[in-house]
Protein backbone atom coordinates (compact mmCIF):
# COMPACT_ATOMS: atom_id res chain seq x y z
CA UNK A 1 0.00 0.00 0.00
CA UNK A 2 1.19 3.45 -0.73
CA UNK A 3 1.43 5.04 2.51
CA UNK A 4 3.52 8.56 1.16
CA UNK A 5 0.43 10.23 1.49
CA UNK A 6 1.24 10.61 5.11
CA UNK A 7 4.59 12.14 4.42
CA UNK A 8 2.49 15.49 2.82
CA UNK A 9 2.30 18.68 4.99
CA UNK A 10 -0.98 19.14 5.40
CA UNK A 11 -0.34 22.15 7.58
CA UNK A 12 0.81 23.89 4.01
CA UNK A 13 -2.90 23.66 2.82
CA UNK A 14 -4.64 24.88 5.97
CA UNK A 15 -4.81 29.01 5.71
CA UNK A 16 -5.70 29.11 9.53
CA UNK A 17 -3.02 26.86 10.87
CA UNK A 18 -1.24 27.04 14.48
CA UNK A 19 2.19 28.22 14.42
CA UNK A 20 4.46 27.33 17.28
CA UNK A 21 5.70 31.05 17.86
CA UNK A 22 1.82 31.91 18.26
CA UNK A 23 1.72 29.32 21.62
CA UNK A 24 4.15 32.21 23.34
CA UNK A 25 4.49 35.54 23.97
CA UNK A 26 7.96 36.42 22.29
CA UNK A 27 10.98 38.01 23.86
CA UNK A 28 10.18 41.76 23.99
CA UNK A 29 14.19 42.09 23.60
CA UNK A 30 15.41 42.14 20.20
CA UNK A 31 17.95 39.25 19.64
CA UNK A 32 21.50 41.40 19.84
CA UNK A 33 20.42 43.18 23.17
CA UNK A 34 19.19 39.54 24.46
CA UNK A 35 22.92 38.14 23.73
CA UNK A 36 24.29 41.76 25.50
CA UNK A 37 21.81 41.09 28.67
CA UNK A 38 23.64 37.47 28.34
CA UNK A 39 27.10 38.38 28.42
CA UNK A 40 27.12 41.29 31.01
CA UNK A 41 25.19 38.89 32.90
CA UNK A 42 28.19 36.32 32.87
CA UNK A 43 30.66 38.97 34.02
CA UNK A 44 27.85 39.71 36.95
CA UNK A 45 27.92 35.75 37.73
CA UNK A 46 31.78 35.82 37.42
CA UNK A 47 32.49 38.52 40.22
CA UNK A 48 29.49 36.57 42.92
CA UNK A 49 31.21 33.26 42.18
CA UNK A 50 34.43 34.97 43.32
CA UNK A 51 33.04 36.11 46.46
CA UNK A 52 31.74 32.51 46.99
CA UNK A 53 27.74 33.41 46.30
CA UNK A 54 26.40 30.35 44.89
CA UNK A 55 23.09 31.37 44.83
CA UNK A 56 23.32 34.96 43.76
CA UNK A 57 25.00 33.45 40.88
CA UNK A 58 22.35 30.84 40.26
CA UNK A 59 19.73 33.75 40.24
CA UNK A 60 21.47 36.27 38.18
CA UNK A 61 21.68 32.66 35.24
CA UNK A 62 18.21 31.97 35.75
CA UNK A 63 16.62 35.18 35.84
CA UNK A 64 15.70 36.54 31.97
CA UNK A 65 17.15 33.26 30.68
CA UNK A 66 16.86 34.07 27.09
CA UNK A 67 14.49 31.38 25.24
CA UNK A 68 12.57 31.30 21.74
CA UNK A 69 14.55 31.49 18.28
CA UNK A 70 16.96 33.21 17.12
CA UNK A 71 18.81 33.69 20.29
CA UNK A 72 20.92 30.56 19.99
CA UNK A 73 23.80 32.02 20.97
CA UNK A 74 22.78 33.33 23.84
CA UNK A 75 21.10 30.41 24.71
CA UNK A 76 24.56 28.35 24.67
CA UNK A 77 26.49 31.34 26.68
CA UNK A 78 23.71 30.92 29.37
CA UNK A 79 23.57 27.36 29.22
CA UNK A 80 27.65 27.30 29.91
CA UNK A 81 27.43 29.73 32.04
CA UNK A 82 24.97 27.56 34.13
CA UNK A 83 26.65 24.45 33.77
CA UNK A 84 29.59 25.73 35.17
CA UNK A 85 27.97 26.50 38.68
CA UNK A 86 26.45 23.38 38.57
CA UNK A 87 29.60 21.30 38.02
CA UNK A 88 31.62 23.49 40.60
CA UNK A 89 28.99 22.80 43.19
CA UNK A 90 29.30 20.55 46.44
CA UNK A 91 26.46 17.95 46.58
CA UNK A 92 25.99 18.62 50.22
CA UNK A 93 25.18 22.45 48.74
CA UNK A 94 22.56 21.61 46.91
CA UNK A 95 19.71 21.02 49.14
CA UNK A 96 19.75 24.83 50.62
CA UNK A 97 20.34 26.51 47.26
CA UNK A 98 17.56 25.03 45.57
CA UNK A 99 15.20 25.90 48.55
CA UNK A 100 16.43 29.67 48.46
CA UNK A 101 15.44 30.24 44.72
CA UNK A 102 12.26 31.69 43.42
CA UNK A 103 9.38 29.30 41.96
CA UNK A 104 10.48 30.78 39.05
CA UNK A 105 13.78 29.94 39.04
CA UNK A 106 13.15 26.51 39.88
CA UNK A 107 10.85 26.17 37.16
CA UNK A 108 13.90 27.59 35.03
CA UNK A 109 16.18 25.67 36.57
CA UNK A 110 14.72 22.47 35.60
CA UNK A 111 14.27 23.92 32.17
CA UNK A 112 18.28 23.72 31.59
CA UNK A 113 18.78 20.13 33.58
CA UNK A 114 16.57 18.59 30.85
CA UNK A 115 18.17 20.37 28.17
CA UNK A 116 21.50 19.53 29.74
CA UNK A 117 20.71 15.86 29.31
CA UNK A 118 19.54 16.34 25.93
CA UNK A 119 22.73 17.15 24.69
CA UNK A 120 25.04 14.42 25.64
CA UNK A 121 28.72 15.37 25.38
CA UNK A 122 28.33 18.98 24.89
CA UNK A 123 30.89 21.18 26.42
CA UNK A 124 31.52 19.73 29.48
CA UNK A 125 27.71 18.72 30.82
CA UNK A 126 28.25 15.80 32.72
CA UNK A 127 25.10 13.41 33.50
CA UNK A 128 25.82 12.67 37.40
CA UNK A 129 25.89 16.36 38.09
CA UNK A 130 22.89 17.00 36.21
CA UNK A 131 20.63 13.94 37.77
CA UNK A 132 21.76 14.99 40.93
CA UNK A 133 20.53 18.44 40.63
CA UNK A 134 17.58 16.65 39.21
CA UNK A 135 16.70 14.95 42.12
CA UNK A 136 17.34 17.46 44.61
CA UNK A 137 15.10 20.28 42.68
CA UNK A 138 12.42 17.14 42.71
CA UNK A 139 12.40 16.96 46.06
CA UNK A 140 11.63 20.65 46.93
CA UNK A 141 10.03 21.81 43.44
CA UNK A 142 7.96 18.61 43.49
CA UNK A 143 6.52 17.05 39.89
CA UNK A 144 4.36 20.04 39.30
CA UNK A 145 7.79 21.93 38.47
CA UNK A 146 8.61 18.73 35.84
CA UNK A 147 5.30 19.35 34.35
CA UNK A 148 6.23 22.60 33.64
CA UNK A 149 9.39 22.25 32.34
CA UNK A 150 7.52 20.34 29.98
CA UNK A 151 4.85 22.14 28.69
CA UNK A 152 6.60 25.25 28.83
CA UNK A 153 7.11 26.47 25.02
CA UNK A 154 9.58 29.33 26.36
CA UNK A 155 12.33 26.77 25.52
CA UNK A 156 15.61 28.17 27.03
CA UNK B 1 -16.59 13.38 57.82
CA UNK B 2 -14.99 10.44 55.91
CA UNK B 3 -15.66 10.35 52.15
CA UNK B 4 -18.30 8.17 50.95
CA UNK B 5 -17.10 5.69 48.44
CA UNK B 6 -18.82 3.91 45.75
CA UNK B 7 -16.71 1.74 42.97
CA UNK B 8 -19.15 2.24 40.59
CA UNK B 9 -17.09 -0.16 38.17
CA UNK B 10 -13.69 -1.32 37.16
CA UNK B 11 -13.55 0.76 33.94
CA UNK B 12 -12.61 4.68 34.06
CA UNK B 13 -15.45 7.18 34.53
CA UNK B 14 -15.04 9.99 31.71
CA UNK B 15 -18.12 12.00 33.33
CA UNK B 16 -20.81 11.92 36.23
CA UNK B 17 -24.33 13.85 36.37
CA UNK B 18 -26.62 13.45 39.17
CA UNK B 19 -30.22 14.27 39.05
CA UNK B 20 -31.93 17.17 40.81
CA UNK B 21 -32.40 15.07 44.09
CA UNK B 22 -29.34 12.96 43.34
CA UNK B 23 -31.42 9.91 43.51
CA UNK B 24 -29.88 8.75 40.25
CA UNK B 25 -26.85 9.31 38.68
CA UNK B 26 -26.25 9.66 34.68
CA UNK B 27 -22.35 7.97 34.20
CA UNK B 28 -20.28 7.11 30.95
CA UNK B 29 -18.04 4.13 31.44
CA UNK B 30 -15.45 4.75 28.96
CA UNK B 31 -17.63 3.63 26.23
CA UNK B 32 -20.46 5.20 23.64
CA UNK B 33 -23.33 4.34 26.00
CA UNK B 34 -24.62 6.55 29.36
CA UNK B 35 -25.74 4.46 31.96
CA UNK B 36 -28.04 5.43 34.52
CA UNK B 37 -27.41 4.55 38.51
CA UNK B 38 -30.24 4.63 41.04
CA UNK B 39 -29.66 4.90 44.50
CA UNK B 40 -30.68 1.45 46.51
CA UNK B 41 -29.58 2.19 49.98
CA UNK B 42 -25.98 3.12 50.48
CA UNK B 43 -25.55 1.39 46.99
CA UNK B 44 -25.99 2.10 43.73
CA UNK B 45 -27.55 -0.31 40.65
CA UNK B 46 -27.42 -0.24 37.38
CA UNK B 47 -30.99 1.00 35.60
CA UNK B 48 -31.03 1.92 32.03
CA UNK B 49 -28.45 2.13 29.36
CA UNK B 50 -28.65 5.87 26.81
CA UNK B 51 -27.66 4.26 23.72
CA UNK B 52 -27.45 6.35 20.48
CA UNK B 53 -23.79 7.81 20.29
CA UNK B 54 -21.63 5.52 18.02
CA UNK B 55 -18.10 6.99 19.51
CA UNK B 56 -17.36 7.54 23.02
CA UNK B 57 -18.93 10.02 25.11
CA UNK B 58 -16.69 12.86 26.51
CA UNK B 59 -19.27 14.28 28.61
CA UNK B 60 -23.14 14.62 30.38
CA UNK B 61 -24.68 17.11 32.00
CA UNK B 62 -28.24 16.84 33.63
CA UNK B 63 -30.55 19.95 33.51
CA UNK B 64 -31.93 19.79 37.62
CA UNK B 65 -35.27 21.53 36.71
CA UNK B 66 -36.48 20.50 33.61
CA UNK B 67 -35.08 16.76 33.97
CA UNK B 68 -33.19 16.54 30.83
CA UNK B 69 -29.84 15.08 29.95
CA UNK B 70 -27.97 16.41 27.36
CA UNK B 71 -24.47 14.04 26.40
CA UNK B 72 -21.94 14.94 23.77
CA UNK B 73 -19.44 12.43 22.01
CA UNK B 74 -16.36 11.92 19.51
CA UNK B 75 -19.21 11.11 17.09
CA UNK B 76 -19.63 14.59 16.81
CA UNK B 77 -22.98 14.77 17.74
CA UNK B 78 -24.65 15.63 20.72
CA UNK B 79 -28.17 13.99 22.51
CA UNK B 80 -31.26 15.32 23.96
CA UNK B 81 -32.35 13.27 26.08
CA UNK B 82 -36.32 13.24 27.30
CA UNK B 83 -37.59 11.10 30.01
CA UNK B 84 -40.91 9.66 29.29
CA UNK B 85 -42.62 7.38 32.05
CA UNK B 86 -45.01 4.76 30.57
CA UNK B 87 -48.36 5.30 31.75
CA UNK B 88 -48.88 1.05 32.06
CA UNK B 89 -45.43 -0.11 33.54
CA UNK B 90 -44.70 3.44 35.30
CA UNK B 91 -40.74 2.67 33.70
CA UNK B 92 -38.78 5.58 32.59
CA UNK B 93 -37.38 5.72 29.23
CA UNK B 94 -34.98 8.37 27.56
CA UNK B 95 -35.80 9.66 24.12
CA UNK B 96 -32.91 11.25 22.37
CA UNK B 97 -32.88 13.88 20.18
CA UNK B 98 -30.32 14.54 17.93
CA UNK B 99 -28.60 18.31 17.71
CA UNK B 100 -27.64 19.34 14.87
CA UNK B 101 -23.92 20.93 15.59
CA UNK B 102 -22.44 21.69 12.58
CA UNK B 103 -19.20 20.82 13.79
CA UNK B 104 -16.30 18.18 12.21
CA UNK B 105 -14.43 16.95 14.87
CA UNK B 106 -15.73 15.42 18.08
CA UNK B 107 -17.35 16.94 21.01
CA UNK B 108 -15.81 17.40 23.64
CA UNK B 109 -17.59 18.93 26.68
CA UNK B 110 -21.34 20.22 27.52
CA UNK B 111 -23.27 21.78 29.54
CA UNK B 112 -26.57 23.07 30.33
CA UNK B 113 -27.30 26.88 30.64
CA UNK B 114 -28.02 27.94 34.46
CA UNK B 115 -31.74 28.33 33.12
CA UNK B 116 -31.45 25.37 31.26
CA UNK B 117 -32.89 26.76 28.19
CA UNK B 118 -29.56 26.34 26.13
CA UNK B 119 -26.39 24.41 26.58
CA UNK B 120 -22.95 24.63 25.05
CA UNK B 121 -21.09 22.03 23.11
CA UNK B 122 -17.27 22.35 22.84
CA UNK B 123 -15.34 20.63 20.25
CA UNK B 124 -11.75 19.75 18.60
CA UNK B 125 -13.55 22.10 15.33
CA UNK B 126 -11.97 24.76 17.66
CA UNK B 127 -15.63 26.06 17.89
CA UNK B 128 -18.22 26.44 20.81
CA UNK B 129 -21.59 25.21 19.52
CA UNK B 130 -24.52 27.37 21.29
CA UNK B 131 -27.77 25.40 21.04
CA UNK B 132 -31.00 26.62 21.52
CA UNK B 133 -34.69 25.27 21.29
CA UNK B 134 -36.86 26.22 18.27
CA UNK B 135 -40.24 25.35 18.64
CA UNK B 136 -41.01 25.86 15.07
CA UNK B 137 -38.98 23.28 13.73
CA UNK B 138 -39.41 21.31 17.17
CA UNK B 139 -35.64 20.81 17.15
CA UNK B 140 -31.94 22.28 18.75
CA UNK B 141 -30.55 24.83 16.48
CA UNK B 142 -26.86 25.86 17.29
CA UNK B 143 -24.61 28.76 16.57
CA UNK B 144 -20.94 28.67 16.46
CA UNK B 145 -18.82 30.75 18.45
CA UNK B 146 -15.76 30.27 16.51
CA UNK B 147 -13.12 33.18 16.47
CA UNK B 148 -10.64 33.75 18.27
CA UNK B 149 -10.07 29.90 18.94
CA UNK B 150 -7.47 27.98 17.60
CA UNK B 151 -7.42 24.80 19.36
CA UNK B 152 -9.74 22.37 20.40
CA UNK B 153 -12.07 23.75 23.51
CA UNK B 154 -11.52 21.24 26.37
CA UNK B 155 -14.28 22.74 28.95
CA UNK B 156 -16.80 25.23 29.41
CA UNK B 157 -18.33 27.59 32.09
CA UNK B 158 -21.72 29.36 32.02
CA UNK B 159 -21.48 32.48 33.85
CA UNK B 160 -25.00 33.09 36.39
CA UNK B 161 -26.40 35.23 33.98
CA UNK B 162 -27.12 32.85 31.61
CA UNK B 163 -25.45 34.61 28.60
CA UNK B 164 -21.52 34.61 29.20
CA UNK B 165 -19.59 31.41 28.86
CA UNK B 166 -15.94 30.39 29.79
CA UNK B 167 -13.56 28.35 27.80
CA UNK B 168 -11.05 26.67 28.07
CA UNK B 169 -8.63 26.06 25.25
CA UNK B 170 -5.51 23.50 23.92
CA UNK B 171 -4.27 27.12 22.60
CA UNK B 172 -3.39 27.89 26.26
CA UNK B 173 -5.97 30.39 26.44
CA UNK B 174 -9.44 30.94 28.84
CA UNK B 175 -11.53 33.36 27.36
CA UNK B 176 -14.95 35.16 28.56
CA UNK B 177 -17.54 34.66 25.42
CA UNK B 178 -20.84 35.87 25.13
CA UNK B 179 -22.89 33.49 23.80
CA UNK B 180 -26.26 35.54 23.93
CA UNK B 181 -29.36 34.51 21.52
CA UNK B 182 -31.27 36.98 20.72
CA UNK B 183 -34.99 34.82 20.45
CA UNK B 184 -33.83 32.84 23.96
CA UNK B 185 -32.03 35.94 26.14
CA UNK B 186 -33.50 39.11 27.65
CA UNK B 187 -30.89 41.93 27.57
CA UNK B 188 -28.38 41.07 29.87
CA UNK B 189 -27.77 43.71 32.49
CA UNK B 190 -23.80 45.25 32.38
CA UNK B 191 -21.22 43.12 34.29
CA UNK B 192 -17.97 43.21 35.10
CA UNK B 193 -16.67 40.96 32.22
CA UNK B 194 -18.44 44.37 29.49
CA UNK B 195 -21.78 46.38 28.98
CA UNK B 196 -22.58 45.39 25.72
CA UNK B 197 -22.85 42.09 24.42
CA UNK B 198 -23.42 40.88 21.15
CA UNK B 199 -23.12 37.11 20.36
CA UNK B 200 -19.36 35.98 20.43
CA UNK B 201 -17.77 39.28 21.92
CA UNK B 202 -15.00 38.45 23.48
CA UNK B 203 -14.85 39.61 26.99
CA UNK B 204 -11.42 38.58 27.91
CA UNK B 205 -8.92 36.27 27.18
CA UNK B 206 -6.41 35.13 29.69
CA UNK B 207 -3.04 32.95 29.04
CA UNK B 208 -1.88 30.25 30.93
CA UNK B 209 1.39 30.60 33.19
CA UNK B 210 3.68 28.13 31.16
CA UNK B 211 1.78 27.26 28.30
CA UNK B 212 -0.20 24.41 29.53
CA UNK B 213 -3.63 24.10 27.37
CA UNK B 214 -6.44 25.08 29.70
CA UNK B 215 -8.43 21.90 31.34
CA UNK B 216 -11.01 23.39 33.27
CA UNK B 217 -12.54 27.00 33.84
CA UNK B 218 -15.46 27.83 36.36
CA UNK B 219 -17.02 31.38 37.14
CA UNK B 220 -17.22 32.16 40.50
CA UNK B 221 -20.59 32.20 42.13
CA UNK B 222 -20.90 35.85 41.76
CA UNK B 223 -19.81 35.34 38.50
CA UNK B 224 -17.02 38.24 39.07
CA UNK B 225 -14.30 36.29 38.83
CA UNK B 226 -13.04 33.41 36.68
CA UNK B 227 -11.13 30.18 37.86
CA UNK B 228 -9.01 28.23 35.51
CA UNK B 229 -7.17 25.28 35.48
CA UNK B 230 -3.98 24.38 33.39
CA UNK B 231 -1.60 21.36 32.32
CA UNK B 232 0.90 23.72 34.06
CA UNK B 233 0.17 22.59 37.22
CA UNK B 234 -0.79 26.05 38.18
CA UNK B 235 -4.53 26.93 38.59
CA UNK B 236 -5.17 30.84 38.18
CA UNK B 237 -7.77 33.64 39.49
CA UNK B 238 -8.70 35.95 37.44
CA UNK B 239 -10.50 39.50 38.23
CA UNK B 240 -11.57 41.23 35.83
CA UNK B 241 -12.51 44.90 37.73
CA UNK B 242 -9.56 44.89 38.34
CA UNK B 243 -8.37 44.70 34.67
CA UNK B 244 -6.81 42.48 32.90
CA UNK B 245 -3.29 41.49 33.98
CA UNK B 246 -5.13 41.41 37.61
CA UNK B 247 -4.28 37.29 37.71
CA UNK B 248 -3.45 35.24 40.96
CA UNK B 249 -1.62 32.15 39.85
CA UNK B 250 -0.67 29.27 42.29
CA UNK B 251 2.15 27.13 40.57
CA UNK B 252 2.07 23.60 42.43
CA UNK B 253 4.48 21.60 43.50
CA UNK B 254 1.61 18.21 42.13
CA UNK B 255 0.82 16.63 39.15
CA UNK B 256 -1.69 18.91 36.88
CA UNK B 257 -5.51 19.45 37.93
CA UNK B 258 -7.65 19.04 35.48
CA UNK B 259 -11.46 20.12 36.97
CA UNK B 260 -12.77 22.07 39.77
CA UNK B 261 -15.42 24.01 41.24
CA UNK B 262 -16.28 26.65 43.43
CA UNK B 263 -17.72 26.15 46.50
CA UNK B 264 -17.86 29.13 47.95
CA UNK B 265 -16.95 33.40 46.77
CA UNK B 266 -14.07 32.07 48.45
CA UNK B 267 -13.18 28.97 48.42
CA UNK B 268 -12.76 26.50 45.54
CA UNK B 269 -11.98 22.71 44.95
CA UNK B 270 -9.73 20.99 41.93
CA UNK B 271 -8.82 17.58 41.48
CA UNK B 272 -7.04 15.98 38.64
CA UNK B 273 -3.61 13.95 38.07
CA UNK B 274 -3.04 13.84 41.62
CA UNK B 275 -5.74 11.74 42.59
CA UNK B 276 -7.12 13.97 45.17
CA UNK B 277 -9.55 16.83 45.63
CA UNK B 278 -7.42 19.73 46.78
CA UNK B 279 -8.87 23.17 48.50
CA UNK B 280 -8.21 26.45 47.55
CA UNK B 281 -8.94 29.94 49.51
CA UNK B 282 -8.43 33.20 49.18
CA UNK B 283 -10.08 36.49 47.42
CA UNK B 284 -9.03 39.41 45.29
CA UNK B 285 -6.16 40.28 47.26
CA UNK B 286 -4.61 36.53 46.57
CA UNK B 287 -5.08 32.56 46.95
CA UNK B 288 -3.64 29.64 48.20
CA UNK B 289 -3.48 25.86 48.59
CA UNK B 290 -5.12 25.25 51.48
CA UNK B 291 -5.66 21.63 52.14
CA UNK B 292 -6.91 18.28 50.60
CA UNK B 293 -10.28 17.10 51.23
CA UNK B 294 -8.71 13.52 51.35
CA UNK B 295 -7.47 12.78 54.82
CA UNK B 296 -4.67 9.96 54.41
CA UNK B 297 -4.87 8.82 57.72
CA UNK B 298 -9.17 7.98 57.13
CA UNK B 299 -8.58 6.42 53.97
CA UNK B 300 -7.82 3.39 55.79
CA UNK B 301 -4.85 3.06 52.88
CA UNK B 302 -1.77 4.23 54.97
CA UNK B 303 -0.14 1.38 56.36
CA UNK B 304 2.25 1.02 59.57
CA UNK B 305 5.51 1.23 57.67
CA UNK B 306 5.19 3.62 55.70
CA UNK B 307 2.15 5.93 57.47
CA UNK B 308 3.88 8.21 59.20
CA UNK B 309 5.80 9.85 56.52
CA UNK B 310 3.32 9.58 54.32
CA UNK B 311 0.16 10.68 55.98
CA UNK B 312 0.94 14.48 55.76
CA UNK B 313 2.37 14.53 52.39
CA UNK B 314 1.27 14.90 48.78
CA UNK B 315 4.20 13.60 46.92
CA UNK B 316 3.73 11.15 44.60
CA UNK B 317 6.83 9.32 44.67
CA UNK B 318 6.18 9.68 49.06
CA UNK B 319 2.54 8.54 48.61
CA UNK B 320 3.11 5.41 46.13
CA UNK B 321 3.16 2.34 47.84
CA UNK B 322 3.37 0.25 45.36
CA UNK B 323 3.87 -3.53 45.25
CA UNK B 324 5.59 -3.63 42.09
CA UNK B 325 8.29 -0.68 43.84
CA UNK B 326 8.72 -3.30 46.94
CA UNK B 327 9.55 -6.08 45.20
CA UNK B 328 12.13 -4.59 43.23
CA UNK B 329 14.16 -2.36 46.46
CA UNK B 330 13.60 -5.73 48.21
CA UNK B 331 15.64 -7.55 45.55
CA UNK B 332 18.12 -4.66 45.39
CA UNK B 333 18.25 -4.36 49.16
CA UNK B 334 18.09 -7.69 50.49
CA UNK B 335 18.63 -10.04 47.37
CA UNK B 336 14.82 -11.13 47.73
CA UNK B 337 13.04 -12.39 44.45
CA UNK B 338 9.05 -12.44 44.94
CA UNK B 339 7.22 -12.00 42.71
CA UNK B 340 4.31 -9.95 42.01
CA UNK B 341 1.08 -12.00 43.07
CA UNK B 342 2.78 -14.54 45.43
CA UNK B 343 2.78 -13.83 48.88
CA UNK B 344 4.34 -10.19 49.72
CA UNK B 345 6.81 -10.69 52.59
CA UNK B 346 5.56 -9.44 55.86
CA UNK B 347 7.21 -5.99 55.75
CA UNK B 348 5.28 -5.37 52.34
CA UNK B 349 2.04 -7.12 52.47
CA UNK B 350 1.74 -5.09 56.07
CA UNK B 351 1.25 -1.49 53.81
CA UNK B 352 -0.95 -2.69 51.83
CA UNK B 353 -3.89 -2.58 54.35
CA UNK B 354 -7.16 -1.80 53.31
CA UNK B 355 -8.33 -4.62 50.27
CA UNK B 356 -4.91 -6.64 51.06
CA UNK B 357 -4.56 -7.38 47.42
CA UNK B 358 -1.19 -6.94 45.73
CA UNK B 359 -1.16 -4.27 43.41
CA UNK B 360 0.00 -0.50 43.57
CA UNK B 361 -2.17 1.08 45.93
CA UNK B 362 -1.54 5.05 46.32
CA UNK B 363 -2.82 6.57 49.80
CA UNK B 364 -5.48 8.47 48.41
CA UNK B 365 -9.07 7.22 48.23
CA UNK B 366 -9.05 7.62 44.52
CA UNK B 367 -6.77 5.24 42.85
CA UNK B 368 -6.63 7.00 39.68
CA UNK B 369 -6.94 10.43 38.14
CA UNK B 370 -9.73 12.13 39.02
CA UNK B 371 -12.07 13.38 35.75
CA UNK B 372 -14.52 15.18 37.01
CA UNK B 373 -16.03 17.19 40.20
CA UNK B 374 -19.48 18.13 40.91
CA UNK B 375 -21.71 19.98 43.10
CA UNK B 376 -23.49 17.35 45.16
CA UNK B 377 -25.18 18.97 48.26
CA UNK B 378 -26.09 22.80 48.65
CA UNK B 379 -26.44 25.24 46.08
CA UNK B 380 -23.88 27.34 43.92
CA UNK B 381 -22.15 29.78 46.70
CA UNK B 382 -22.72 27.55 49.17
CA UNK B 383 -21.69 23.74 48.85
CA UNK B 384 -21.37 21.28 51.43
CA UNK B 385 -20.67 18.46 49.61
CA UNK B 386 -19.13 17.90 45.84
CA UNK B 387 -18.79 14.59 44.22
CA UNK B 388 -15.63 13.31 42.27
CA UNK B 389 -15.02 10.52 39.56
CA UNK B 390 -12.31 8.91 38.49
CA UNK B 391 -10.32 6.76 35.93
CA UNK B 392 -10.33 4.26 39.14
CA UNK B 393 -14.05 3.75 38.31
CA UNK B 394 -14.95 5.00 41.56
CA UNK B 395 -17.88 7.72 42.53
CA UNK B 396 -16.62 9.73 45.72
CA UNK B 397 -18.56 11.88 47.27
CA UNK B 398 -17.02 14.71 50.20
CA UNK B 399 -17.98 16.86 52.79
CA UNK B 400 -16.34 20.22 51.71
CA UNK B 401 -15.61 21.29 55.70
CA UNK B 402 -13.32 18.53 56.15
CA UNK B 403 -10.36 19.92 55.33
CA UNK B 404 -7.00 17.73 56.10
CA UNK B 405 -3.48 20.06 55.89
CA UNK B 406 -1.31 19.16 53.24
CA UNK B 407 2.19 20.81 53.26
CA UNK B 408 3.23 21.38 49.50
CA UNK B 409 6.75 22.11 49.03
CA UNK B 410 8.37 19.87 51.38
CA UNK B 411 8.66 17.14 49.93
CA UNK B 412 12.53 16.03 51.24
CA UNK B 413 10.58 15.03 54.46
CA UNK B 414 8.14 12.38 52.65
CA UNK B 415 10.78 10.84 50.68
CA UNK B 416 12.67 10.46 54.17
CA UNK B 417 9.83 8.61 55.11
CA UNK B 418 10.00 5.83 52.39
CA UNK B 419 11.83 4.20 54.07
CA UNK B 420 9.84 0.87 55.35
Amino acid sequence: MDVNFRKIDIDKYDEDVLLEDELYEADPRDPAQVLNDTRTKVNAVRSALSKGDTVGAITLVLDAAPYGASVEEAKNLNLQTLTSILNSTKASEIPSIVKSLSQDAQDTLMKYLYKGMALPGWGDVSGSVLLGWHEKLTEVAGTGCIVRAMTDRRIV
Amino acid sequence: MAPQVFPLAQIPVTSHAFNADRSQVAVSLNSNDVTIFHRQGAEWAAGETLAEHDKLITSIDWAPNTNRIVTSAQDRNAYVWNPTVDPTTGQTSWKPTLVLLRINRAATFVRWSPNEDKFAVASGARAIAICSFDPEGDWWVSRLLKKPIRSTVLSLDWHPNNVLLAAGSADMKARVLSAYIKDVDKRPSPTVWGEKLPFNTICAEYASHAGGWVHSVAFSPSGDALAFASHDSSISIAYPQHGPTAVHTIKLSVLPLVTLIWTREDEMIAAGHDCEPFVFRGGEQGWELAGSLDDHKHSGLSGSGAGKGVGSGVSPVGRLNSAAFNTFRNADTRGLSSMPGSPVSPSGGSTLGGSGSGESELFTVHQNTITEVRLYEGQIGAVNKVSTSGVDGKLVVWDVASVAPVSVGGLAGKLGGMRI
